[in-house]
């Protein structure tokens, strides 16, 4: 049936997702929340968070590119914010990466912090295409389907 | 805890607040107004979502000095305040400084930032508790315990400052065989009053609450006006070189101690400090400056003062209480101290509220300077007596005895040997409470007495309405301005003392039987329990007896309060007193003094939410009188406490606008009424389910 099919392929891409370390338990969280009141609740707030986290992106990409010297205090900051972000939805893999950039930017080490926000980046492309096809599944699979640990 | 009355589980505000179909009224900590201050749009979607999943009452905000501006505005409205550390337009510290110096909310700090040392500079800076992120909706559900932790905290300072022996307290509580009256610690008992579906962490809140229960300084309440003394005073010596002592002298404040000035000179030279780093200037500056009346508090409330109009400081006469507009719910009677809960609502708008405070804690200085002659060797409660005179008026609770000054909280304490002492502030309070309306009642009508009542009552519970604190502020005043007069103009004080001595010598036994535990036990549920009053109006019942009848004439004198505390009451979402009853059922080996007391703390404490209205006070006071000649006639003590029970569960019944017969009767018939009756009765309607 294509109904559960589509169930199950739903269930695999998400236990993926968990396994493969991109989305934590805060995840569940997030689905905890979502109810009759808000029933798409947790892709509001993943678009949200890859709205707002884009928008960083780009800031710290730009003060990254600026002249030296490089004001690695306000590129913690940002860093931070979208560390704060990341983890308040669950992306586990973004929010480590952010703190591995953090470290470098405590160390002042320019080039580490390239490389690294270019990780950082790089997750959080990842993670969006993986969550924008999981929301579009979970759309065709109906509203009915929430998604639950039961997935697993 | 006043504030607290709009978490009460009122089933149909419940149902209106949240949109409930009108079942099953709303667990405990629902309602409880949180303020989140995160500039990060996805967490703050998140944490309000997690919020509102608890029933809370959230109101969102990015930004930090929206934030202040909403705080500023709706001085009183908040019970706690949820921010981010790290934020654009603010440091989560600052906002958490001023927070503790403006309105003295409980703050919780939030941050993905673990570190050892921001954490603890978040708790440092005042925070209540510092959660990490992410957030999970159990970290969350819990925050509720901060504000009842903090407002005890409060509580017992006020308790506290009559120096109250901590040791004593937890002497009484240990002694106290009564579950039941022994509060500190005492987890049982409460579970006995609350009975079944008690929330486990709220029990280990106050248990661990009691626990905490350390300060005995007394409670200050820093007015603007003495503020502004002490600042006068400090600009004068010269910041640096000013020195308590010196500050002392020319602040010339009765009352104030080098103490007081010490630790508030230590918390002023430290806001200097802050103020004058760059990023604080011109905001601290700014809000400092314009704001004398701001709340001094440290951030750390627990020593914090109140800004309460220090008592002490004034010498208005009586009557200038007089124009305080008797709308104000008193919460806390003690218009003194009252602001322990809301200072910042106090401090700005009320200055009457301090002039109130003030003439009160004149009053009730004369009260205690006069000679107790018949004071047992109630050495105990001679911090009451103390507190009376000092700073502590500002307690909303401590204030109640206080204001008897040394004379009532003799009696308070019971010249025996109970050491009357209470080790919960809420439980002290109610403990002193109860005995001077015990006392009270067995005075039989002594206007004094009754405005004491008020006294007392009025302390108790600041119903948590949405008004400003300033408003409750103003109503205590208001009240102790009544108290104040109806004190020094009918009867020299010493009169009342004396008529309450003379009964008190012969329900001494009963009081003084009363362990501080036992009165405390129904603080523990302070923060519930206690403002239960609000909503039921003032409980008018008239337990029956000659006294009755005087004292519903001095109920009426002061009517103008039951308006007030009803129309608070129903604003206000009490939290139900009931629990603080609960220990009287359980502490029926307690003996009925303790009941009795008991019973009188718990309606006090209800009634002392907004209702301290003179009905209340009636009803207490013939509850107590009950209770006396119950006890008296009766050796069963199971009987007493039933009538406790019955009593205060009355009262919570009771709206305000039974008349005063009514109440009479329908005490009477809760008096003799069935436990279960009475009980039941008070169950449904005050059941905080938690």
């Amino acid at each position: 049936m294509e109904c559960s099919s589509l169930h199950r392929q739903l269930a695999i891409i998400k236990k993926n997702l968990f396994d493969q370390g991109f989305l934590d338990e805060q995840f569940y969280q997030l689905e905890e929340l979502q109810d009759d009141a808000s029933p798409n609740f947790v892709e509001e707030v993943v678009t949200l968070f890859f709205r707002d986290s884009s928008r960083l992106l780009t800031n710290i990409e730009q003060a990254l590119r600026e002249k030296h010297p490089q004001d690695f205090h306000r590129l913690d900051v940002l860093m931070y914010q979208l560390k704060d972000s990341a983890s308040s939805i669950g992306a586990a893999k973004v929010k480590n990466e952010c703190t591995v950039f953090r470290e470098l930017c405590d160390k002042e080490n320019l080039e580490g912090c390239l490389r690294s926000f270019q990780k950082v980046k790089k997750e959080h492309a990842i993670l969006r295409q993986k969550l924008e096809n999981y929301f579009q599944l979970q759309r065709q699979v109906g509203p009915v389907e929430k998604a639950t640990r039961s997935g697993n | 805890m006043l504030e607290f009355a709009h978490l009460k589980t009122d089933p149909s505000r419940a149902a209106s607040t949240l949109g409930n179909s009108g079942g099953q009224p709303p667990e405990f900590p629902a309602g409880l107004r949180v303020l989140l201050v995160d500039d990060d749009a996805t967490c703050l979607k998140i944490l309000a979502k997690m919020l509102r999943k608890c029933l809370y009452d959230v109101t969102t905000c990015s930004q930090a000095a929206v934030a202040l501006s909403i705080l500023r505005q709706k001085k009183g409205w908040f019970d706690l305040v949820l921010s981010d550390v790290y934020m654009p337009d603010m440091d989560g510290f600052k906002l958490l400084e001023h927070i503790g110096l403006e309105m003295d909310l409980p703050v919780i700090m939030m941050s993905s930032d673990d570190h050892k040392d921001v954490v603890m500079k978040g708790i440092t800076h005042g925070a209540c508790d510092y959660i990490i992120k992410p957030v999970r909706m159990e970290s969350l559900r819990n925050i509720w315990q901060h504000v009842v932790r903090k407002k005890r905290n409060e509580l017992k300072e006020l308790e506290n400052s009559g120096s109250l022996e901590e040791s004593d307290r937890r002497k009484a509580a240990d002694e106290g065989d009564n579950a039941s009256s022994a509060s500190v610690g005492n987890g049982k008992s409460e579970k006995r009053q609350r009975g079944e579906g008690k929330d486990e962490d709220e029990e280990d809140v106050l248990d661990e609450h009691e626990d905490h229960s350390h300060t005995k300084k007394p409670r200050v309440v820093w007015s603007a006006d003495l503020h502004q003394k002490f600042l006068t005073a400090v600009n004068q010596l010269g910041v640096d070189k000013a020195v308590p002592k010196k500050i002392l002298e020319m602040m010339n404040v009765h009352g104030l101690t080098r103490e007081n000035v010490a630790s508030h000179l230590q918390k002023y030279r430290l806001y200097l400090r802050r103020v004058s780093t760059p990023q604080n200037q011109g905001f601290f500056d700014a809000h400092y400056t314009s704001s004398h009346e701001a709340t001094y508090n440290s951030v750390g409330s627990n020593d914090g003062f109140n800004l309460h109009g220090l008592s002490v400081s004034s010498q208005h006469p009586p009557q200038s209480l007089a124009p305080i507009h008797s709308e104000q719910r008193i919460a806390t009677s003690t218009g003194m101290g009252i602001l322990a809960v809301d200072q910042l609502g106090f401090i700005n708008s009320r200055i009457q509220v301090t002039g109130a405070s003030n003439i009160i804690s004149s009053s009730l200085q004369q009260m205690n300077n006069k000679p107790m002659s018949n004071l047992r060797g109630c050495s105990k409660n001679i911090e009451l007596g103390q507190l009376g005179q000092s700073h502590q008026v500002a307690q909303p609770y401590g204030g109640i005895n206080l204001q008897f000054g040394e004379g009532t909280s003799n009696f308070l304490t019971l010249p025996s040997s109970a050491p009357t002492s209470f080790s919960l502030p809420g439980g002290t309070i109610s403990g002193q409470l109860s005995k001077s309306l015990s006392m009270h009642m067995t005075e039989h009508s002594h206007e004094e007495q009754f405005s004491m009542f008020q006294q007392s009552t009025l302390d108790i519970t600041l119903p948590g309405q949405p008004q400003p604190r300033g408003q409750l502020l103003d109503e205590v005043a208001s009240h102790n301005s009544r108290l104040a007069s109806t004190l020094t103009e009918p009867a020299p004080p010493d009169d009342i003392a004396n008529c309450i001595w003379g009964r008190l010598g012969t329900d001494a036994n009963m009081l003084t039987s009363l362990p501080a535990k036992y009165m405390d036990a129904p603080y523990n549920r302070f923060p519930r329990s206690l403002y239960v009053g609000g909503q039921d109006g003032v409980v008018n019942r008239s337990a029956g007896g000659s006294c009755f009848d005087s004292f519903i004439s001095t109920c009426n004198l002061k009517g103008t309060n039951n308006h007030v505390s009803d129309e608070h009451q129903s604003r206000s979402r009490n939290w139900k007193l009931q629990k603080v009853n609960l220990p009287y059922q359980s502490g029926q080996e307690v003996g009925l003094e303790q009941s009795t007391i008991d019973g009188h703390s718990s309606l006090m404490g209800h009634q002392g939410a907004t209702n301290i209205s003179a009905g209340t006070v009636t009803e207490e006071i013939l509850l107590m009188k009950n209770k006396i000649d119950n006890e008296r006639g009766s050796s069963s003590q199971h009987q007493r406490t039933n009538l406790v029970e019955n009593s205060i569960r009355v009262n919570y019944e009771v709206s305000s606008d039974i008349s005063y017969q009514n109440l009479h009767d329908e005490l009477m018939k809760v008096v003799q009424g069935q436990k279960q009756d009475g009980f039941g009765r008070a169950d449904a309607d005050f059941n905080i389910q938690v």
